[in-house]
């Protein structure tokens, strides 16, 4: 962490023409929900004012942004439009007791201004996004974190969580992921999916209800917030001591059950089970294709509104049946992955996030030759820098 | 004197800037009007080269911000720029190719950190990235092609242009390649260099589009399976110059060069690209606004007969003109007094 505030601290010593402010002593900002005014001084100079009957107290601040020496250089960006030149009488109202305080023009939501009127975002949505990201073992940091091959990286091409019906009481979220993957350098494997889609429903009705008559009757809704779960065009490969491993999942279908669901459907637990397509290749016995079962459950949790720390979890089964038996291994053979992430975000360049990684995971599994069938760890930390991020949906939409 | 002379040169400076959209439609001595700007990112193109034949799609667009004007994102994207050699089979392609850059008045960097509110720092440059993914590259003497997967390096574009004219962008990479046996189709090496390269780019258009040049150097170390890490480093630089157009479709004579440390090989090549479909450059006007309608879009109702002539009235007697009796307070009091009632 120590390094991360380095480097912070580097980028803004070095860099020509940066320059920090403190934002510690920053002026009140003005309600986003309350009416504001646009007032025009004797200087022609506009001013937005919003005053509070209850508190007797009115809020100004400029209209436009400000430099540094406080010259208004240019309109306001993502201010809300407010009425001009509306009758008002300042001595007046001070008479009548009201005090006036300067302020900082108030954004939208997931976003902030600076002392001159600057806006910047500070509310992230991880899940629509384009990441990159590397990562690394911490033992090896210590040898030459340069040519470390216990070095991972990963990537995301598309990332896209959309909300449908959100004003309704029954929205449904979709979930796209196109050219997503990871690539860990030794032992060698990677892992990377085409197109990955699946969707959440809010259900309003139960499926199922279930009436008690011991004491006085009561009834209890089951509710199961079904969905589906596919991808296409999954690749895992793998060194083993016995060459190269490579598993096509061609298409997996699954259905799921949302066993908890956040209000905005942007954080669950789920269970999903299905079946898929998938061919496997490797040095010993050529390829081989397979009918898999498999199942999973999965946690996705934001655990704050701004979007800043993030875990997902997860832990899934396959079952692939192999139409022909080789030497290694069965009809039948099994895998097992378990994994645990949290994603942290730890600052934004040009509203840009730049977030901590940090990967725990397991896996056991029969069907790669010269493979030991025991669970192996894998544990990883590094950064991803995410494009687009745009802020989360507000609570109320 | 010389004042008037600085005075006059700007005039004409400022006369010339204002005629800038008319240097993009050329009007024949017969009248017709034709390109001279061209739209370089939105075009599906043919190329014929000393490397063989190949087809590009290139797509740009932006996306901007009605609450934030002085946002925009610059998206370029190449969909399945290919090309075959027909003379000994090489081939090489990519699927897609994209270059992202986030264009804002003030580069800033915001750390959520200390208590309080974020701390913001502000920063001298745009920040994009560059995705590729897909690629293949297939040479006739070689055991083995190379299937590029993943090429991703966040950028810094110190340019900081608001159009796709200038860009000159650092930024670490991370790629991963596989080498595949072409007699076993199995994999044989994988390569994976994780952010331990350094990219930068450069790119220059002209405002008309007559003249682009690109360049790209990529350099650092990589780890290959096989063999561990080593050094490694790619160059290229293609200049392209559109010199004729056919029914407002550019031709342009490509060339380029190409250096690649682990092939041990530097490629020159010289082509002429055809652009098969391209969007109408924004400045270039090939149909000139027509001249206002006039005539009404309903027709109109039919004329009213007019009546016929009334017969006239003879009046035999002539009698001098009856004044209209004045209703006003003084009219009254002025005709009691003459009438003295």
């Amino acid at each position: 962490m120590r390094a991360v505030y380095t480097a912070i601290a580097v980028i803004g010593i070095v860099l020509p023409g940066a320059r920090a402010f403190a934002d510690d002593a920053l002026p009140r900002a003005m309600d986003p929900d309350h009416p504001v005014m646009c007032l025009r001084d004797a200087s022609d100079l506009v001013w937005r004012i919003q005053c509070d009957n209850r508190t007797k107290q009115c809020l100004y601040a400029p209209n436009e942004e400000l430099d540094e020496a406080g010259h208004r250089v240019k309109p306001l960006e993502r201010a809300r439009t407010c009425e001009l030149d509306v009758p008002f009488d300042r001595k007046k109202m001070e008479a009548d007791g009201f005090t006036f305080t300067p302020a900082i023009v108030d954004a939208p939501y997931g976003w902030m201004r600076d002392e001159h009127q600057r806006v910047y975002q500070v509310n992230f949505d991880l899940r629509k996004r384009l990441y990159v990201g590397a990562a690394y073992t911490p033992q090896k940091i210590l040898d030459n974190p340069l040519e470390s091959t216990r070095t991972s990286v990963d990537f995301g091409l598309f990332v896209y969580n959309h909300l449908s019906n959100a004003d309704s009481k029954t929205p449904t979220m979709h979930r796209l992921r196109l050219f997503e993957g990871q690539v860990h350098m030794q032992p060698f494997s990677a892992e990377f999916v085409m197109a990955h889609y699946d969707m959440s429903h809010k259900f309003l009705d139960p499926l199922l209800r279930i009436t008690t008559f011991v004491g006085t009757p009561r009834r209890h809704d089951m509710v199961l917030d079904l969905g589906t779960w596919g991808e296409v065009g999954n690749l895992e490969l793998h060194k083993t001591p016995m060459g190269n491993s490579q598993l096509w999942r061609h298409a997996t279908a699954q259905v799921t059950i949302d066993l908890w669901q956040s209000a905005d459907l942007s954080s669950f637990a789920r269970i999903r089970t299905g079946l898929g397509l998938e061919g496997q290749r490797d040095d010993v016995n050529g390829y081989r294709t397979a009918i898999t079962e498999s199942s999973a459950f999965d946690i996705d949790w934001v655990l704050d509104p701004q979007g800043f720390n993030n875990v997902r979890f997860l832990l899934s089964h396959e079952v692939p049946r192999y139409f022909t038996a080789t030497e290694t291994t069965g009809k039948f053979v099994q895998r097992f992955k378990a994994q645990l992430e949290y994603e942290r975000i730890i600052l934004a360049i040009n509203d840009q996030p730049l977030s901590l990684h940090v990967a725990a995971g397991g896996e056991k599994r029969d069907d790669l030759p010269g493979v030991p069938n025991v669970w192996a760890f894998v544990f990883d930390t590094g950064l991803r820098f995410s494009l687009w991020a745009p802020p989360r949906l507000a609570p109320h939409s | 004197m010389g004042a008037a002379t600085v005075s006059a040169a700007l005039v004409v400076a400022a006369l010339a800037t204002n005629a800038y959209a008319d240097e993009c439609t050329g009007i024949s001595a017969r009248g017709e009007r034709f390109a001279q700007c061209f739209d370089l990112g939105n075009r599906l193109s043919v190329t014929a080269s000393s490397e063989g034949l190949g087809i590009a799609v290139g797509v740009r667009h932006e996306i901007t911000f009605d609450d934030d004007p002085d946002l925009e994102w610059k998206m370029q994207h190449t969909l399945v720029d290919a090309s075959h050699s027909a003379f000994d089979g090489a081939f090489e392609g990519a699927f897609y190719r994209g270059r992202y850059l986030r264009h804002s008045r003030d580069g800033h960097l915001v750390i959520p950190f200390g208590g309080g509110a974020p701390k913001k720092v502000f920063l001298p440059f745009d920040i994009g990235a560059i995705f590729e993914a897909g690629s293949i590259a297939w040479k006739p003497m070689d055991p083995e092609f190379t299937i590029g997967v993943v090429r991703v390096a966040p950028l810094v574009d110190f340019a900081r242009a608001r159009d796709y004219h200038r860009i000159f962008a650092l930024g670490p990479s991370m790629h991963w390649d596989m080498n595949v046996d072409r007699s076993f189709e199995a994999v044989t090496t994988q390569t994976v260099a994780p952010f331990s390269e350094l990219l930068a780019n450069a790119h220059f258009e002209s405002d008309d589009g007559l003249w682009v040049s690109d360049m790209r150097v990529e350099a650092g170390t990589a780890w290959r399976s096989d063999r561990g890490w080593s050094a490694e480093a790619r160059a290229s630089a293609t200049v392209e110059r559109i010199v004729i157009a056919i029914r407002d479709r550019p031709v342009a004579l490509t060339a380029g060069i190409q250096y690649d440390s682990v092939r041990a090989e530097t490629v020159a090549r010289i082509g002429a690209r055809f652009v098969v479909l391209d969007r109408t450059h924004p400045r270039v006007s090939l149909h000139p606004l027509q001249p206002k309608r006039t005539d009404p879009l309903v027709a109109p109702p039919p004329p009213i007969p007019e009546p016929p002539p009334e017969p006239p009235v003879l009046d035999l007697e002539p009698h001098a003109p009856q004044a209209e009796p004045d209703s006003s307070p003084i009219g009254q009091a002025v005709q009691s007094l003459l009438l003295g009632s």
